[in-house]
C-alpha cells in the first residue's frame, strides 16, 4: 500500500470533489501570492477569510437545500431583512442585543418555514416559492422601514456585535471562530447524525427515501428553515462588519452562495457534497475578486474573468455524467 | 395538448389581472383607460414579452437561462452606444445586438449540451461574462435613439407595437409546428427517449439557447426604443421577471409541458400588476411584496386546477 494508491483511492471516492475544491482554492491563492506581492501575507489572508465567512454562511444554507435538489432564491432579502431587524430592534444598545439577534434569526427561520411548507406540502417548485418569498421580504423590508428612512433605521449595530469582526480570540478574529463553529455544526449534522443520513437519502432519491420511511417533507422543511437562519446569520454578521445595513446588502449573495456551493464540489442535482468543500469554494471566490482588485482590473474585466474562472472550475469537476 | 389548454393558466391570470386593472383604474380616475394607456402598457411590456418567449423555449427543454440579464444588457449597450448617428446606422447596430445575443446564446447551448454543465450553473457563469462585456461596450448609461426608429418600433401614438407582438406570436406558432419545435418538446419530455429515436438533442439545446439569445437581443432593441436611452445594467431585472412570466404562464419547470403564449400572457400580467398597485394607491415600496405573493398564488391556483382535473 503506497501513498500513491491511497491518493488514487481518495481521488476515486466520494471526497474527490472536495479535494478538487481545495486544489482550486490553493491554486488561486498561490497564483495570487506569486503575481501580487503581499497577497499571501497573514493580514491579507485574514481579510479574505473574513469576507469569505459571509459567503460561507449563505453557502451553508444554500448547500443544505441544494443537497435535496432544491434551491433558495430568497436569500438576498432574508439577509437584508434580518440585518434591518437587527439594528432597528437593538437601537445600538448592548442590552437589547440578545433579543435583536433572536428576532433576526427568527425572521430567517419563519421565512424558511414558509418556503419549506410551500415546497414540501403545497408542491410549489422551489424556484417559484423562494423567488416569491424574496419579493415578499423585499416589499416588507422596504415598506416597513419606509425605504430605510424610519427613525430607528439610523441606529448602528451594538458594540458587542461589532467586536465580532474587530475582536480577537487567541489571535484569531472571532468572526472566523464563528465560521469554524458553523462548519463544525453543519459537518456533524450531515455526517454523524440520522438526520444527515436522511438528507443524503432524500437528495439521492426522494421516492426511495420515502418508501424507506424517511419523512421527506419534514426533512425538507427543516432544511429550508436552516437555510433561512443561515441567511439571517450572514445578515447579522454583515451588519457587525459594516456597522449599518444598506438596501441591496444581500443582492450579491444569491449568486455567491450558489457559486460557492458548486465550486465547493456539491452536486446541483442533490445528494452529493460536503461543507468543507463549500468553505474552500467561498475562499476561492473571495481570492479571485481580491486578486483582480489588487491588479486594478477594471469592473468589466473583473466580471468577465470571474465568470470564465467559474466556468473553468465547472469544466474541471462540475460536469454531469454522460448518459449516452 | 392544444395551444389554448397549454396556456390556460397564463390567460386566466392575465384576465383576472386585466379586470383588476380596469376596476382600480376606473374607480381611481373616474373613466375607463384611454387608448394611450393601453398603448404605453403594450410598449413597456414588449421587452419582457420577448425575453419570456426565449426563456419559455429553454424551460421547455428542462433548462433555465439566467444569462438573459447579461444578454439584454449587452444588447442594450450595443444599440445605445452605436445609435448616436442616423436611423440606418442604428438599424445596423440593432441587428448587431440581435446577432450578439444569438452568439452568446449559442455559447450557452454548447456549454450545456457538449460540456454537460447544469444549465443554471452555465448561465450563472456566462451571466457574469456577458454583463462584463456590456459594461465594456457602454461603461456609463447614455446613448440616444433616433425618432425615426422609435416610430417604427414603439410609436407612442400609433400602435406599431401591436405588429411586433403579432410577429412574435406568429413566430412562436410557426416554430411550434416545425420539426425543431416538436423536438424541443421531445427533449423536454424525456431526453433519453428522444435521443433513442434519433433526435439530435445536442443541437436542439444549442438551438433553444441561441433563440433565447436572439429574443434577448430583440428585447434589448425594444427596451432602448421605449426608454430612448441605454443602461448596461438594464438586463438584470429581466432574469427574475422572465422566470416569473414563464411560471405564471403555466410552463412546467421539468420541461416538455406548456406554451410560450402562456408566458406572453404572464409577461403582460406581471406588467399590469404594477399599474394595478399604482392605481390602487399602494405605496410603491410594497410593490415587490405583492409581486411575490402574486407569483406564489398564481402557481398555487394552477396546481389546484390540475388536482381537480386529475
Amino acid at each position: 500500500m503506497t501513498t500513491l494508491d491511497t491518493a488514487k483511492r481518495v481521488l476515486a471516492g466520494p471526497h474527490r470533489r472536495v479535494l478538487y475544491a481545495f486544489a482550486a482554492a490553493a491554486t488561486i491563492l498561490v497564483a495570487g501570492a506569486v503575481i501580487h506581492p503581499g497577497f499571501g501575507s497573514w493580514t491579507s489572508l485574514r481579510t479574505m477569510l473574513v469576507l469569505a465567512s459571509f459567503i460561507g454562511f449563505v453557502g451553508a444554507g444554500q448547500m443544505l437545500v441544494v443537497l435535496v435538489g432544491g434551491i433558495d432564491l430568497s436569500m438576498p432579502w432574508v439577509l437584508n431583512g434580518a440585518a434591518i431587524v437587527l439594528t432597528t430592534s437593538s437601537l445600538g444598545q448592548s442590552g437589547r442585543l440578545p433579543l435583536a439577534v433572536a428576532l433576526a434569526l427568527g425572521v430567517g427561520a419563519a421565512v424558511g418555514l414558509a418556503n419549506g411548507l410551500g415546497v414540501a406540502w403545497l408542491g410549489v417548485p422551489a424556484v417559484v416559492m423562494t423567488l416569491g418569498m424574496n419579493g415578499v421580504l423585499q416589499g416588507l423590508s422596504l415598506g416597513l422601514s419606509k425605504g430605510l428612512t424610519c427613525g430607528s433605521c439610523a441606529s448602528y449595530a451594538p458594540e458587542p456585535l461589532r467586536r465580532l469582526v474587530v475582536g480577537r480570540l487567541f489571535g484569531v478574529p472571532s468572526e472566523l471562530l464563528l465560521w469554524a463553529g458553523v462548519a463544525l455544526f453543519v459537518t456533524v449534522l450531515l455526517t454523524l447524525t440520522t438526520f444527515g443520513r436522511r438528507v443524503y437519502a432524500v437528495g439521492n432519491n426522494p421516492r426511495a427515501a420515502f418508501l424507506a420511511g424517511v419523512g421527506v417533507r419534514g426533512v425538507t422543511v427543516v432544511l429550508y428553515m436552516l437555510s433561512g437562519v443561515f441567511a439571517a446569520l450572514a445578515g447579522i454578521t454583515l451588519v457587525a462588519y459594516g456597522g449599518q445595513p444598506s438596501l441591496g446588502l444581500g443582492d450579491p449573495y444569491l449568486f455567491e452562495s450558489i457559486a460557492a456551493v458548486v465550486v465547493g464540489g456539491v452536486s446541483i442535482l442533490g445528494g452529493r457534497g460536503h461543507y468543507v468543500g463549500v468553505v474552500a469554494g467561498s475562499v476561492t471566490l473571495v481570492a479571485i475578486v481580491t486578486l483582480l482588485q489588487a491588479e486594478r482590473v477594471p469592473e468589466y474585466g473583473r466580471n468577465v474573468i470571474y465568470g470564465l474562472v467559474i466556468l473553468a472550475i465547472l469544466f474541471t469537476y462540475g460536469r454531469e455524467r454522460a448518459d449516452d | 395538448m392544444s395551444e389554448l389548454r397549454a396556456a390556460t393558466l397564463g390567460y386566466a391570470v392575465l384576465a383576472a389581472t386585466a379586470i383588476a386593472y380596469l376596476v382600480v383604474y376606473t374607480t381611481s380616475l373616474g373613466h375607463l383607460p384611454t387608448p394611450f394607456d393601453y398603448l404605453s402598457l403594450l410598449n413597456t411590456s414588449l421587452p419582457l414579452v420577448f425575453v419570456a418567449i426565449g426563456q419559455s423555449l429553454v424551460v421547455l427543454t428542462g433548462g433555465i437561462d439566467l444569462s438573459v440579464g447579461g444578454m439584454v444588457g449587452l444588447g442594450v449597450a450595443i444599440v445605445a452606444a452605436g445609435s448616436t448617428s442616423g436611423a440606418a446606422v442604428t438599424a445596423g447596430w440593432m441587428l448587431a445586438a440581435v446577432g450578439a445575443g444569438a452568439a452568446c446564446g449559442a455559447v450557452n447551448g454548447l456549454i450545456v449540451a457538449k460540456g454537460r454543465i447544469a444549465p443554471i450553473l452555465t448561465t450563472l457563469a456566462t451571466l457574469s461574462v456577458y454583463s462584463g462585456l456590456a459594461l465594456k461596450v457602454l461603461p456609463v448609461p447614455g446613448g440616444e435613439i433616433s425618432p425615426a426608429v422609435r416610430s417604427v418600433l414603439t410609436d407612442p401614438d400609433v400602435p406599431t407595437g401591436l405588429i411586433w407582438l403579432g410577429v412574435a406570436v406568429a413566430g412562436w406558432l410557426v416554430l411550434r409546428r416545425t420539426r425543431f419545435g416538436m423536438r424541443v418538446y421531445a427533449v423536454g419530455s424525456d431526453e433519453t427517449a428522444a435521443r433513442a429515436v434519433g433526435v439530435p438533442t445536442v443541437w436542439v439545446k444549442v438551438g433553444v439557447y441561441a433563440l433565447s439569445g436572439v429574443c434577448s437581443g430583440l428585447a434589448a432593441v425594444f427596451y432602448v426604443s421605449t426608454t430612448t436611452s441605454g443602461d448596461p445594467n438594464a438586463g438584470d431585472s429581466f432574469i427574475l421577471t422572465s422566470i416569473a412570466a414563464v411560471v405564471v404562464g403555466g410552463i412546467a419547470f421539468a420541461g416538455g409541458r406548456g406554451s410560450a403564449l402562456g408566458a406572453v400572457a404572464g409577461a403582460f400580467a406581471l406588467t399590469l400588476v404594477i399599474d394595478v398597485l399604482f392605481f390602487a394607491g399602494i405605496d410603491p415600496l410594497y410593490q415587490s411584496l405583492f409581486q411575490g405573493l402574486f407569483l406564489v398564488v398564481a402557481v398555487l391556483l394552477g396546481s389546484l386546477v390540475r388536482w381537480r382535473r386529475a
